[in-house]
């Protein structure tokens, strides 16, 4: 039967113990209100439900090179909807950081924008809506990065004529000095995805 | 109406619907006095409201007129109808019950003529057919109803309209200062048989019932189908009263759902499945499609399911529906999840969908009660060692009418048991 998988369970105990709130689909009933409301669910390779299912079947190298795990937006609808009360957030986020630990390199556009963006937060405590995207749209050379602004141009003037985006360069947050020892701190103790 | 006289060798059974009926019959039949209190102007519960019962596919009436017969042959029975319990005390064996009447406006010489409701021009929400028609406010609840008699909306009393339908009756059977009255009981044991809700489903926001008219309940759906509801029995689109051509049946609408209804209400799936027989029986060209997470059709009940899964206009889809969200020019609803078998993104059209709700049950909300063990969704817990008060049928579980119908026959025993015991 095509359907016929041989089970390991060694992957899914793995991701029980390690992964921040892996143990949480143990509660999946399968029901697929994840995948049916996630609005990224037609640029996920394998929707959340997917995901836990690829798990329980031991497929390790599936889960963590999926592009999935990565591109969570932390909109929280599926968190919402669980019929089981599972944060299927926290559990694709986990995912995620547990990927990157194992070495499991992200596809570059996402990787470079969740550098990008880390980096800003750390240095103005606020995102600068036109730096971040100049800066993650260069980061494939000249001709790609006049490509990339050209595309999101429209997207770029609207920004600007609901006063989302400023022409001037964002100032720091106040107290930006005690935002990055707290942002320190937390990095030290690991959390946020696998136990060190 | 209320010199009733009663010891603690009596009794009470709590709800008339079809437990309440069965304990109170077995009980009476076994020699032992009866009171039987109904919060509806009627006996026969949800019953009465049903269009068929599963899997026989037979109509609830013959059942119940067999039930009624058997109480008006039995002295041993006694019953109010538009009463509940307003306090209880004692304990077991010694049971002192306070009983509140609210005000009919009809009296017993009522000879169902019709004449007030002819005369009123005054219109009500009918609670019936759950608010899908209107009736006029001096009404019979319905055709088959017990007691065969008129009931006036209290939105009567002091009006004009009130005194022409006083007037119109030629057997003074109208009493508009008939008032609120209360009377005690005194009896030796309870049987708690007060029955469900409906879910109410507009708490799943997502499903938009109660903002989409196209998104009915599957209560709602027995009225349509009924001959005696709002529609004469045909299955029409609430919005503009259209044929149906393309339904879709959502399973667990709320129901095994943390947010909701933790449990399964375990009649619901049945209950979809049977009302997708009779609408493909009616219709033959209208298509079914059933959105589920699990079908539970038990032992023998799964014949049924393999029945009407023959069925080539009738498709099966295993999910859980994400969001539906309403054309608003068509009234048509678009349905979206993910097909757990295939893994495919479900986006489809219908054009009346119907909520497979779960069982609320009527649990003992009185003030000053004895205390009846429950459990954690609110269903009592018949425990050995806390007796006198026992409760049967939907109250105690959510179960179908045959499975109620044992519970209560138990429960009359229990109830027997104890006053026997002293």
């Amino acid at each position: 039967m095509e359907n016929m998988v041989n089970y390991d369970p060694s992957f899914a105990e793995e991701v029980f113990r390690d992964v921040d709130a892996g143990d949480e689909i143990k509660m999946c009933m399968n029901c697929g209100v994840c995948a049916g409301s996630c609005p990224l669910r037609e640029h996920m390779d394998y929707p959340p439900r997917q995901i836990f299912g690829l798990i329980r079947a031991g497929k390790r190298e599936e889960v963590l090179s999926s592009k999935a795990i990565m591109l969570c937006t932390s909109c929280y609808t599926c968190v919402v909807k669980c019929p089981r009360n599972i944060p299927v957030m926290d559990v694709m986020h986990g995912l995620a950081h547990y990927a990157l630990k194992q070495g499991y390199v992200p596809r570059k556009d996402t990787a470079s924008f969740g550098k990008e963006f880390w980096k800003q937060v750390y240095r103005l405590g606020r995102i600068d809506e036109k730096d971040l995207p100049r800066r993650v749209f260069f980061s494939g050379g000249l001709v790609e990065g006049i490509k990339a602004m050209l595309n999101f141009m429209d997207i770029g003037l609207r920004l600007m004529l609901h006063h989302r985006m400023k022409l001037l360069p964002e100032r720091k947050i106040k107290g930006v000095k005690s935002l990055q020892k707290m942002l320190d701190k937390a990095e030290g103790l690991g959390k946020g995805g696998a136990a060190a | 109406m209320a010199d009733v006289q009663t010891t603690n060798q009596s009794i009470l059974v709590v709800g008339g619907g079809m437990s309440g009926i069965t304990a109170a019959l077995e009980a009476a039949e076994a020699g032992y006095d009866v009171v039987l209190v109904e919060k509806n102007p009627y006996l026969g519960g949800r019953v009465t409201q049903l269009y068929q019962y599963f899997p026989k596919l037979c109509p609830p009436n013959c059942g119940l007129e067999i039930n009624f017969r058997r109480m008006r042959q039995n002295p041993k029975i006694r019953f109010f109808t538009m009463a509940e319990v307003a306090g209880i005390s004692g304990q077991e064996g010694d049971y002192d019950v306070t009983i509140k009447l609210s005000p009919r406006y009809v009296n017993e010489k009522c000879t169902c003529c019709g004449k007030c409701a002819e005369v009123c021009e005054v219109e009500i929400d009918n609670p019936f057919n759950y608010g899908m028609d209107k009736i006029k406010a001096a009404y019979l609840p319905h055709e088959f109803a017990f007691p065969m008699r008129y009931v006036l909306d209290p939105c009567l009393v002091g009006t004009d309209e009130g005194k022409k339908c006083l007037e119109a009756c030629e057997y003074g059977a109208v009493d508009l200062d008939m008032e609120e009255a209360t009377f005690d009981l005194r009896v030796g044991a309870i049987v708690w048989a007060a029955g469900w809700d409906p879910y109410d489903a507009a708490k799943v926001d997502y499903y938009g019932y109660g903002e989409y008219e196209n998104v009915i309940t599957n209560v709602m759906m027995e009225r349509l189908a009924s001959p005696n509801g709002p529609t004469e029995g045909k299955i029409v689109r609430p919005s503009d009263g259209k044929e149906v051509k393309n339904i879709a049946f959502i399973q667990c609408a709320g129901s095994r759902d943390e947010n909701y209804l933790p449990y399964c209400s375990g009649i619901c799936c049945l209950a979809s499945l049977k009302q997708t027989t009779y609408v493909r029986e009616l219709y033959p060209d209208c298509d079914v499609t059933v959105f589920f997470i699990d079908i539970r059709a038990l032992d023998r009940l799964e014949d049924f399911y393999t029945k009407v899964q023959e069925d080539e206009k009738v498709t099966f889809i295993k999910s859980k529906i994400a969001n539906i969200t309403e054309d608003e020019d068509t009234g048509d609803l678009l349905l979206e999840g993910e097909n757990t078998r295939t893994g495919e993104q479900i986006l489809m059209n219908f054009d009346l969908v119907v909520l497979a709700t779960g069982m609320v049950p009527n649990g003992i909300q009185v003030d000053g009660a004895p205390e009846v063990p429950c459990d954690e969704y609110g269903f009592l817990v018949n425990d050995p060692e806390k007796t006198g008060i026992y409760g049967v049928g939907c109250v105690r579980r959510p179960t179908d009418v045959a499975s109620s119908v044992q519970d209560a026959t138990a429960g009359a025993l229990k109830a027997i048991q104890s006053i026997a015991r002293r």
